[in-house]
């Protein structure tokens, strides 16, 4: 038989089993602590409603056990009480009730206000519902998506379905959301196979059933949020249609939360569904709306006493032991272990409440709580062919005991609602805020409309003494799903990325890209590139293509080159400055023979250039054409002393230093594949960029593979470049930099045009480098294997850390980057790097004449 | 189910004022003409037919405004066609746009991503930036139940 963990106790389940039904038939009665007075708290509505069954699953607080399915091999915590929730010491506070009156944490902790953080902590420990998981591995990421209809419909029940069927067979696109299955929330019987019927009949029409999602509020719209296993739905819903159905009057008289209590229709589904009785002796206090639940409770075998009355009391400590009823024949008690309540029904309203001005219908028992199935029916009808639904005041709520708990999630009473009254809280609103009825895990199911009707009843003017403002999530969701969305990273690939993982590459995310790292060898990689040749997929690349009569002016105006100095055919480094003088992006500006520009970025900048641009044409009014062009090129870079060589043996263009020069650029054809060849100088050997149709990047990779093997070529990854340009002393920007670099401090400033009359950044720029330099980059060289991140000390302070380091194969020693600040006026020429001495010393640290990439 | 299908498009992008755009007579060959900014227009056509239609784009535009860019964009586009009677409600699944009827474009969220969507007579076709490419597909088959179906 299988079986669910509980607490450390194995737990039999039967088909069809909650976990609550079957821990309940093992003989759990107490399931939760209360969170202030630590009372235990038993089984009360089954329905999902209140927060009494809350428990942590396989890790996951907060679950609700009463509508959560048992399945084999779960792990079930109780989440309150301590050591156990069965032998709670810190029960002891239920007796101290009169030494924390409301309002209690206010006044107390106000002086001194140091007293409050200790407190704080303490009482963290003692309170709340589960823990978060902290340790161990993640949750898995939530996903969000969206979807968009012309209904929602939000309840699987009698009044929902006939909504569906009739919208959907109108032709409408209809989503209809359940907690659970359709129909599940139904008492079985007729009502269950009319559901059924009606589902048919909305499948068949065409609606789609979304079950186990759970609408958590209503926005405008009308945007309705979905949890569900998968994570969050987001719905754009042309009308929603709120048939949620209603929610039996919660009882307040004093000992109402003992265990025992149930609701009407909690008892029946735990008799009628799981075959289990919730007592031996139960007195049941039926309205007419509990589902028949003396006889439901007499078909399990329990001995039932139906009383008509006012209940006084409830008895008891562990668990209930009998009650007292006011009856017409006068005051009774009676002996019993189950009370079964059955004292009205109030619409389960909270999603309509949030919709003001929404386009929202509401159906059946959410409309008039009560309603027969064939009201239910109509209703439904009616709402799907967006007809409006008459709705019925609820009946009135049964008034307040003498005693007990109105927000048995906060455990706030009548006494306490009493209390704020007296000290002026005189709203229910404020009065919510201030004994913290209603903000509990049931977000008010039970209280909010007790909280109302005590404030009306103390004469509250109707606005201030309403229901309390309805606020989304009406369940608790996990954050990981409300997060879902905001932290979903969609990565970019190049037409390569197949070719990279068949080929063993560990894929990196690099900013919005997924490229590779290495291919397994690092060292390999950078000596291919170093003594023979390698290849990379540079595709991620920003490129751009600038245009028109002015397309000079605007790039004069955002890069600080002299771009006037570059000559068609030739390619300049280039700096974009933000309007602080701060550096933003660099790459490379090729002039083209037709009187264009292709601007190249880094592949984290180039959405940002864009906009960049694109502002500047906008703003002053340039006739300029910006074209966007790294998703429609490949790129792959082409590297080492035989770079040129291999272009040859796939091409028949001229690839001379004369045709390419250094810094350069041609058209020229490889392996069929039409390409602009940059000549290119970023990790320090002889390269060529191949920028060319992305739709021709694998003929071209494979292209230079093959032909590659006759110099053994490899490709290389992210790690192998970071050596090969750290050799050359390149920064890599965001790793090397700080936002409040200009290009003096990188040393830069060759690359900036002063005598330009303006560029963007100019005149910041013009101030900053009149200032002497406190901080800068520098070059570094260690007498061992230096550590990125490092910090750099001069006499045991700290000026200084290491931005980017290696042990480089082709110098034999420690290299790196690194800031460091000024030491009374001076940059020290010498510093510690923990037992390392880091020699400040001048970049490029390979090739410094720059002879292997002019070969 | 719908059926999903990668098609081959390419997209004719020509950059120019707003008012030259505004005069530009779109070309023909079956091309879709999709105004997607100001300054904008793209022109989605057939593989065979891209550089027919390019030519007329180029030499239409050139008629109105000399400094005009055209150019064949298509190897940054991916396309999907979502066919099948299902075609419109998968859409739904994935992006809060509204289909667009046969003829008829948006452009939006689709699976998370900028995309544009045209309305066809028998279901839509997805353009979405080449980089999305597999995201857009697997979410069209994890979240729309789309079938995928291969030549």
């Amino acid at each position: 038989m299988s079986s669910f963990d509980l607490d450390g106790r194995r737990i039999p389940i039967e088909p069809g089993d909650t976990l609550a039904a079957a821990a309940f038939r093992s003989g759990v009665r107490t399931f939760t602590r209360s969170i202030k007075s630590h009372r235990r708290r038993g089984l009360y509505c089954l329905t999902g409603d209140c927060a009494n069954c809350l428990v942590t699953v396989d890790g996951v607080p907060g679950e609700r056990a009463c509508v959560t399915p048992a399945h084999d091999g779960m792990r079930i915590r109780r989440e309150t009480g301590w050591p156990s929730v069965e032998r709670d010491v810190l029960s002891v506070t239920d007796h101290l009730h009169w030494a924390m009156p409301v309002g209690f944490y206010y006044k107390v902790f106000a002086r001194p206000r140091w007293l409050w953080p200790l407190a704080e902590r303490v009482i963290r420990r003692a309170t709340g519902t589960g823990r978060l998981p902290v340790r161990g591995a993640p949750a898995g990421r939530a996903r969000a998506r969206s979807a968009r209809c012309d209904v929602l419909v939000i309840g699987g029940g009698v009044a929902g379905l006939a909504a569906a069927a009739t919208a959907a067979a109108a032709r409408s696109r209809v989503i209809v959301v359940d907690e659970g299955e359709p129909g599940h929330a139904l008492p079985p019987g007729g009502a269950r196979t009319i559901a059924a019927s009606l589902e048919a009949e909305a499948r068949a029409a065409g609606a789609e059933m979304l079950t186990h999602h759970t609408a958590i509020g209503i926005y405008e719209g009308a945007s309705v949020p979905l949890v569900g296993p998968d994570g969050l739905v987001e719905v754009e819903a042309g009308r929603v249609i709120v048939a949620t159905g209603a929610l039996e009057a919660h009882g307040v008289f004093p000992g109402n939360d003992l265990p025992g209590i149930w609701l009407s229709r909690g008892a029946v589904r735990l008799a009628t569904e799981h075959g289990i009785a919730p007592c031996a002796r139960a007195i049941v206090l039926d309205d007419g709306t509990g589902d028949g639940a003396a006889e439901a409770l007499r078909g399990v075998g329990v001995d039932v006493i139906e009383v008509r009355g006012t209940i006084v009391s409830a008895n008891g400590g562990r668990r209930l032991t009998g009650v007292t009823v006011d009856t017409p024949e006068g005051r009774r008690s009676f002996a019993c272990d189950g009370l079964v309540l059955s004292l009205g029904l109030s619409p389960r309203d909270t999603l309509v409440r949030m919709a003001a001005d929404d386009p929202v219908t509401v159906a059946g028992d959410a409309a008039t709580p009560g309603c027969s199935i064939e009201d239910a029916v109509e209703d439904g009808r009616r709402a799907g062919r967006g007809e409006p639904v008459v709705a019925r005041e609820p009946d009135p709520w049964p008034g307040l005991g003498s005693g007990g708990f109105v927000c048995p999630c906060e455990d706030v009473g009548v006494d306490e609602l009493e209390a704020a009254w007296r000290e002026g809280w005189t709203n229910s609103e404020i009065v919510k805020r201030y004994t913290t009825a209603t903000m509990g895990p049931c977000q008010g199911a039970l209280c909010s409309r007790h909280l109302a009707a005590f404030a009306a009843a103390k004469g509250a003017p109707s606005a201030a003494g309403g229901r309390t403002t309805a606020r989304p999530p009406v369940r608790a969701p996990r954050l990981a799903d409300l997060v879902g969305g905001v932290h979903e990273v969609i990565d970019r690939r190049t037409a390569l990325h197949g070719r990279h993982v068949a080929a063993g590459a560990r894929m990196d995310r690099s900013g919005v890209w997924l490229r590779p790292g290495t291919y397994g060898d690092v060292a390999a990689e950078i000596r291919a590139v170093r003594e023979r040749v390698g290849i990379m997929d540079v595709s991620t690349l920003g490129r751009f293509e600038v245009r028109g009569p002015d397309a000079r002016a605007l790039l004069d105006e955002v890069l600080t080159l002299d771009v006037g100095r570059v000559a068609p055919g030739r390619t300049r480094y280039l700096l974009a400055l933000d309007e602080a003088g701060y550096v933003m992006d660099d790459g490379l500006l090729a002039a083209l023979e037709d009187g264009g520009y292709l601007l190249t970025t880094t592949s984290g900048g180039a959405d940002r250039m864009e906009t960049w641009l694109r502002d500047r044409v906008d703003r002053r009014g340039y006739r300029a054409h910006v074209l966007p062009r790294t998703g429609e090129l490949g790129a792959i870079n082409v590297a080492g002393p035989h770079a040129r060589e291999l272009l040859g043996a796939l091409s028949d263009d001229d690839l001379s230093r004369d045709a390419i020069p250094y810094p350069g650029h041609a058209t020229i054809t490889v392996a069929g594949v039409p390409c602009r060849a940059v000549s290119v100088g970023f990790v320090g050997e002889l390269s060529f960029e191949l920028h060319h149709p992305r739709s021709r990047s694998g003929d071209l990779w494979d292209a230079l593979l093959e032909a590659g093997r006759a110099w053994d070529v490899l490709p290389h990854g992210l790690d192998a470049l970071d050596v090969l340009r750290l050799e050359k002393g390149h920064i890599f920007l965001g790793q090397d930099t700080l936002p409040d670099d200009h290009p003096g401090k990188l040393g830069l400033g060759w690359a900036v045009a002063m005598d330009k009359p303006a560029f963007v950044g100019r005149a910041s720029l013009e101030r900053m480098v009149a200032l002497p330099l406190e901080r800068r980059l520098v070059g570094l060289r260690f007498d061992g294997s230096p550590q990125r991140g490092a910090p750099l000390a001069v006499d045991g302070r700290i000026v200084g850390r290491v931005t980017s380091c290696t042990v480089s194969a082709a110098l034999e020693e420690g290299i790196g980057l690194g800031w460091i600040r000024a030491v009374d006026g001076a940059f020290p020429p010498v510093l510690a790097s923990g037992d390392l001495r880091a020699t400040v010393g001048p970049t490029p640290f390979y090739d410094p004449e720059g002879v292997r990439l002019r070969a | 189910m719908p059926e999903l299908r990668r098609t081959d498009l390419r997209v004719v992008t020509c950059l120019a004022s707003a008012d030259a755009l505004d005069r530009l007579v779109a070309p023909g060959h079956g091309a879709r003409a999709l105004r997607l900014a100001p300054d904008e227009s793209a022109f989605v056509t057939a593989p065979e037919t891209a550089p027919e239609v390019r030519r007329e784009v180029a030499d239409r535009v050139a008629a109105l405004e000399d400094d005009a860019v055209v150019r064949d964009v298509g190897d940054g586009w991916a396309a999907w066609r979502l066919t099948g009677a299902d075609a419109r409600d998968a859409l739904a699944w994935v992006s809060a746009l509204p289909p667009p009827p046969p003829g008829a474009w948006i452009q939006g969220d689709v699976a998370r991503v900028g995309a544009k969507v045209l309305g066809e007579d028998d279901g839509l076709t997805i353009l979405v930036p080449a980089y999305w490419d597999d995201h857009l597909r697997t979410r069209l088959i994890a979240d729309a139940g789309a079938i995928e179906v291969t030549p």
